[in-house]
């Protein structure tokens, strides 16, 4: 991490998915490995969040989901973030995500899934090697 | 006679020191990583008083001297192929697509043999009281359980309830929470449609927004109309609905999320000493509607011998709340009346060698039978893997129920540890703590000032990551995750020969096909009665003394949505705000 500026990171609960304990142990674990962490809060819209992640400037995205909505969700979070320019924004996506459906998040242009029993450590590993890559 | 107290400090002190002692520095370890407890660890234990007789106040050694199932186990078993024998009178909890993929799930399992009523799972749209054609739930449609948007869809799920099995012979159950009001309207209209007296409907609503707010996410409106929305459906069971429970506390949800063991305690108790008061204030008699409060769960661990005190602990203090805080008399509105006592929590289980997680829920499954529930082997091993539970795992679960109770006879004994010193001392250790805790939010005004606060909510997620920390230093240890994960481990898999009970397909083209209903619906009705209905809701809802209930009815009958509704109360009552960190 460059020592001047502290990584920012969103993480976001897109849908109306109300399972938040992933999404905030991560914003709690990320904010006490020195990155600057925003949480959403619970039920944004794919809209609200490539907002929030452009105006914020952030380095990474984390979407939270684990309704089984993840496929159109992190596809439409990826196109707001291409439209408006920002796709060098790496987006991380955690929850319930069944095998399967692992490669085709990451053919969306997710740049990484973590799930459950990911030491938080490796996340922010992740995001740190990608960010502003 | 017994031996005086100092004779037997004295005697401790001589076994630390002689026996303890050596040990420990043979061993080279800063201290014995046991315990050991001794009638000095519960002083001045008042048998009768702390625990009593099964199914007598304060009912910590269990509601009833048995419970119902117990009484015919045996002959179940005589029986051979019971069908589901051994699950609950509820049906399993389901719903997934439309309602008419759920209705023909619900035929083909009525075809297997269940009996039970409908126990409703609705997707997160429905719950969260918006319609299937808003903008901002596309992909979620029916996915988490069956979408609703209208008395048809709610008309279609019934449907497969006829004859023996008709509206007012099962017991109906739905796990919905903020929009309660609409679903009980919808309830009334159906059941009135069929001929079905209202007061011969059972059946169960979640009905626990406080939950919501702390742990599940789907509240819609802040978190005093909410209450007020509660009172509502709370009068209008006991005057229309009188053989319905009214509610199904949860503390499962919260432990879910992350609280600890004292979190979870404290925070039931409040949230439902909030559903007391409102009752109470509405100059409802606790006695009677007390007595139709359930609880769904409270949440589970790992930790076994600490579940065991837990649920003893939690029976005497919801005992002693109702008794010394609300004067109630009759003994049935004391007990906590939940189809589940301890069990693991689908926390404890793990995405990684998933096939422990069946080893992993008998313990819980002990646990369960150690203080009065049934040894059920929960959840299913597959829990984690996010594909909903298979028939094979669920075939593994009811069999592991089945083995301790019809082989190892784990209920066959009425709180097998009651009195011991281990376990007094255990239980009065967790009461203590959670009473704590309830203080603290009793200073801050109640359960529902320590939402709008945001402490519940924020003291759940602070344990979270505690625990999450504990796993990553070593602190806490979970097979296969943090230790025990090397290589020459092996991942054992399950073959599956079993059929799905739902087809996959239907889950791909549900959202399509309810559009297509919705947009129909909204093409037949009289726009007119839908405005009209929705207008008289809107002035009972902004009349705090009115009961939106018969409002609701109307508005169900028109056929306006389960969004066009709640957007009106939105309108009056305002939205509930996100919680952030």
């Amino acid at each position: 991490m460059t020592p001047d500026r502290k990584l920012r990171v969103l993480v976001a609960k897109p849908g109306l998915d109300g399972h938040d304990r992933g999404a905030r142990v991560i914003a709690y674990g990320l904010r006490d490995a020195g990155f600057e962490v925003i949480y959403t809060g619970l039920r944004q819209s794919p809209e609200q969040i490539a907002r929030e992640a452009i105006q914020e400037d952030v380095d990474a995205v984390g979407l939270s989901i684990l309704s089984g909505a993840h496929m159109s969700l992190t596809g439409r979070v990826l196109d707001l973030l291409r439209e408006q320019g920002a796709e060098d924004i790496p987006v991380l996506v955690g929850g319930l995500i069944p095998d399967q459906d692992r490669e085709a998040l990451c053919e969306l242009g997710v740049a990484g899934v973590f799930t459950a029993g990911t030491p938080i450590s490796e996340v922010a590993d992740f995001i740190q090697s990608h960010a502003g890559a | 006679m017994a031996r005086s107290t100092d004779e037997l400090r004295r005697a401790e002190q001589r076994w630390r020191d002689e026996v303890v002692e050596p040990r420990v520095e043979r061993f080279k370890i800063p201290a014995s990583p046991v315990r050991f407890y001794t009638p000095d660890s519960v002083e001045d234990f008042d048998f009768l008083e702390k625990v009593g007789f099964p199914g007598q106040y304060p009912f910590t050694a269990g509601n009833h001297p048995f419970e119902a199932w117990r009484a015919h186990a045996e002959a179940g078993a005589r029986l051979g192929a019971g069908g589901e024998y051994g699950m609950s009178s509820s049906g399993r909890y389901s719903g997934y697509g439309t309602a008419e993929d759920y209705r023909d799930y619900l035929l083909k399992i009525q075809a297997l043999g269940s009996r039970s009523g409908p126990n409703v799972a609705f997707d997160l749209v429905t719950q969260c009281g918006y319609d299937s054609d808003s903008p901002n739930v596309v992909g979620e449609v029916g996915r988490v359980g069956v979408a609703v948007d209208s008395i048809r869809d709610f008309r279609t799920i019934y449907e497969p309830f006829t004859g023996d099995l008709a509206i007012d012979k099962v017991a109906s159950n739905f796990t919905i929470n903020a929009p309660c009001c609409v679903i009980l309207a919808m309830l009334a209209v159906v059941a009135e449609e069929r001929g079905a007296a209202l007061d011969r409907i059972r059946g169960t609503p979640q009905n626990d927004i406080l939950k919501e707010f702390i742990a599940r996410g789907t509240q819609i409106f802040p978190p005093r109309p909410s209450m007020r929305l509660f009172r509502d459906t709370l009068v209008f069971c006991r005057s229309h609905f009188p053989a319905m429970n009214v509610n199904s506390i949860g503390g499962y949800h919260i432990r879910e999320a992350g609280a600890t063991r004292a979190q979870d305690l404290a925070f039931s108790m409040a949230n439902g000493i909030a559903y007391l008061q409102e009752g109470v204030d509405a100059g409802l008699d606790v006695d009677d509607f007390a007595a139709r409060f359930t609880f769904n769960s409270f949440g589970g661990s790992m930790q076994v011998y600490h579940e065991i005190a837990f649920q003893r602990a939690a029976r005497r203090m919801w005992a002693r709340i109702l008794k010394e805080r609300f004067s109630a008399t009759n003994p049935r509105a004391m007990i906590i009346r939940q189809p589940i006592t301890a069990h693991i929590g689908c926390t404890s289980t793990t995405l990684q060698r998933p096939l422990n997680n069946v080893a992993r829920s008998v313990v819980g499954g002990m646990a369960a039978a150690m203080c009065g529930g049934m040894p059920s082997a929960y959840p299913p091993f597959d829990e984690p893997l996010g594909l909903g539970h298979s028939r094979e795992s669920l075939q593994l679960s009811i069999d592991a129920t089945r083995i301790m109770i019809y082989e190892a006879g784990m209920s066959d004994v009425a709180d097998p540890w009651a009195g011991s010193y281990f376990m007094e001392s255990l239980t009065d250790e967790i009461e203590a703590e959670a009473q704590e805790e309830i203080g603290r939010i009793e200073d801050m005004g109640g359960a529902v000032a320590a939402i709008e606060n945001a402490y519940m909510p924020r003291s759940v997620a602070r344990s979270a990551y505690e625990r999450q920390r504990r796993i990553e230093q070593l602190e806490d240890f979970v097979v296969g995750v943090n230790c025990f994960n090397g290589e020459r481990e092996l991942d054992l898999s399950l073959e599956r020969t079993a059929d799905e009970f739902y087809d996959p397909e239907h889950l791909r083209t549900a959202e399509e096909r309810q559009l297509v209903k919705l947009a129909e619906l909204k093409r037949e009705r009289s726009e007119r009665s839908v405005s009209g209905a929705l207008g008289a809701l809107e002035i009972q809802a902004k009349d705090p003394d009115a009961n939106v209930m018969p409002a609701l009815i109307e508005c169900v009958k028109s056929e306006a949505t389960v969004q066009e509704m709640c957007d009106v109360m939105r309108g009056v009552f305002g939205e509930a705000e996100p919680i952030k960190l």
